[in-house]
């Protein structure tokens, strides 16, 4: 991707933009200095689908240039990768959705395409929310439960409830000008799909599974469980390493995933639409 | 006003290279990290506020005081909820996790200061540059500093188009929270689509002034260790072993407390 200027140039004007809303809305805290009321949550999602990986990368620095106005700190590198997957996700997952042949293009212009954006959204969201809740857990800095519930809900409002609007004004252009990522790269840049359909399933258990064990562990549910069945309880509530450490399969399952997506598929179908528009090939 | 926290001063501090920067301010969340007892992070607290006095960027804590408070007072309150420990004091309260919360808020906020006296005295060219002397690929250190750039350029037309719709009698400012995102939306899809309309344009114009075309390139900002960078690293080097001892012998930690 980093040999294209375009996609270099897209990772700058994403991550601007980002941090450029971003910024004026550090003000209205949830948790102060670690999360706030977000609109600009929305373009991680319509960045990552239109841009690919400019878009992700976008959406970590200018989450990062945010945290330069006043929260610099080691929950930073959290919030660099958390943003990072929020981006990376819908570009990435879009195309397991669809079959060969079916139209994959980056839009919301049909029910099964808006459905598929929804649920992309929520899983980002969740995936997002658990990296930096799970380091920032680890590190003693806010508890688990709190900080994943909060993420997760505040970065899927913002990507289902202004997302549909801004894609439906942005596709249009971002086709028209050429730079959707599926235009600029070539299919051998990208990793190919042969087990995407695996990635995909991978990715839903590691993120809705890491959010549900952490938050059972943190909010000391498994205790209560035990005490049902019979047992007495423990001392005290999950610590931190117990958090930190069940949680790092789920992480693993994450991170392979996300290599086994691919997106190659979504390239090819770019170049077949182009061919049979203007008759020829890249 | 400038929404960056850089202080253009003459200090040894600002002298430094922002390698060296880069470094204290690593040492200084690991220092930081170490101690959870507050006793223990109000002497770190000390040591960063006096490099942050040396560099006379402290007049920053006016623009983030109001962060640092709540995070303080948010941080507390979490872990009096979710920690616990063996010595009731009123109510749910006990003292192993009140000075555990008051610890961890301290750590935080020594960081996050530790975060904006490394911003208040070091150019966004010397952190582009310096990750790049780190060992960071170029095209990456560009993007950052090209970002960093552009965010105040957004910001300001996008205050430019408000200010306009308001002169033709928009409300921009009555309702509540939700209200006004709504009101603000349709004036900032123009900024957006203009500031990606613009990046054909952009790469050809980094394109035709030989972006990417040699493996190596020469810099505008030199940068060089100095004695100095080596002196002070080796004295922060000094107080970090000795605050790891103190940490492996068994200070600055808060007995009986869990989570």
């Amino acid at each position: 991707m980093w040999r294209h200027t375009q996609m270099v140039v897209l990772v700058a004007l994403s991550a601007a933009i980002y941090a450029a809303v971003l910024i004026p809305f550090k003000g209205f805290t949830i948790i102060p200095g670690f999360t706030e009321v977000r609109p600009a949550n929305v373009f991680p999602f319509v960045f990552g689908l239109l841009f690919g990986p400019a878009g992700a990368w976008g959406a970590a620095i200018g989450n990062l240039i945010g945290d330069f106005f006043g929260t610099l700190g080691p929950g930073s590198i959290a919030g660099f990768i958390g943003n990072f997957f929020l981006g990376f996700l819908p570009y990435k997952m879009w195309g397991s959705f669809f079959r060969r042949g079916e139209n994959m293009e980056q839009n919301v212009n049909s029910g099964k395409k808006l459905a598929i954006y929804i649920a992309i959204t929520i899983l980002a969201s969740v995936v997002c929310a658990i990296w930096i809740a799970w380091f920032n857990d680890l590190i003693g800095f806010v508890p688990f439960a709190a900080l994943a519930s909060i993420i997760t809900v505040n970065n899927a409002i913002a990507g289902i409830v202004l997302g549909p609007i801004l894609l439906l004004v942005l596709y249009p252009r971002v086709k028209r000008w050429g730079l959707l990522w599926t235009e600029i790269m070539a299919p051998d840049e990208v990793p190919d799909s042969r087990y995407q359909r695996l990635g995909n399933l991978l990715m839903w258990v590691g993120g809705l599974g890491a959010l549900i064990v952490g938050l059972v562990l943190g909010l000391g549910l498994y205790e209560q469980g035990f005490a049902a069945a019979g047992f007495a309880p423990g001392s005290g509530g999950a610590t931190g390493v117990a958090i930190g450490l069940a949680l790092i399969p789920f992480l693993v399952l994450i991170v392979i995933a996300s290599f086994l997506l691919g997106g190659r598929e979504q390239v090819e179908a770019a170049e077949e639409e182009m061919a049979t528009d203007t008759g020829t090939t890249r | 006003m400038d929404p960056f926290l850089y202080l253009d001063r003459d200090t040894w501090v600002h002298r430094l290279d922002p390698r060296t920067k880069m470094f204290l301010l690593i040492g200084a969340f690991v220092l930081a990290f170490l101690f959870v007892n507050p006793l223990y992070g109000i002497g770190v607290l000390a040591i960063v506020l006096a490099f942050g006095a040396a560099a006379k960027s402290l007049v920053n804590l006016e623009r983030i005081w109001f962060i640092l408070l709540m995070i303080a007072v948010m941080t507390v309150i979490l872990w009096t909820v979710f920690g616990s420990g063996e010595t009731p004091l009123f109510w749910f309260v006990e003292r192993e996790a009140l000075l555990y919360a008051i610890g961890a808020a301290l750590r935080i906020d020594i960081m996050i200061v530790a975060g904006m006296i490394f911003l208040s005295t070091t150019r966004n060219e010397e952190i582009a540059t310096g990750l790049v002397k780190l060992g960071i690929p170029y095209r990456f250190a560009f993007a950052v500093s090209t970002a960093l750039r552009l965010v105040p350029t957004i910001a300001a037309t996008g205050s430019t188009i408000g200010q306009a719709q308001r002169s033709r009698g928009l409300d921009l400012e009555s309702g509540n929270i939700i209200q006004r995102v709504r009101k603000n939306t349709p004036l900032l899809i123009p900024v957006f689509v203009s500031t990606i309309r613009s990046t054909n344009v952009f790469s050809m114009a980094l394109e035709s002034k030989g972006f990417g075309a040699a493996r190596e390139r020469t810099y505008f900002l030199r940068l060089a260790m100095g004695r100095r960078d080596a002196v002070v690293l080796l004295v922060f080097a000094l107080v970090l072993v000795t605050a790891v001892a103190l940490r492996l012998m068994g200070y600055g930690g808060v007995e009986g407390f869990s989570r």
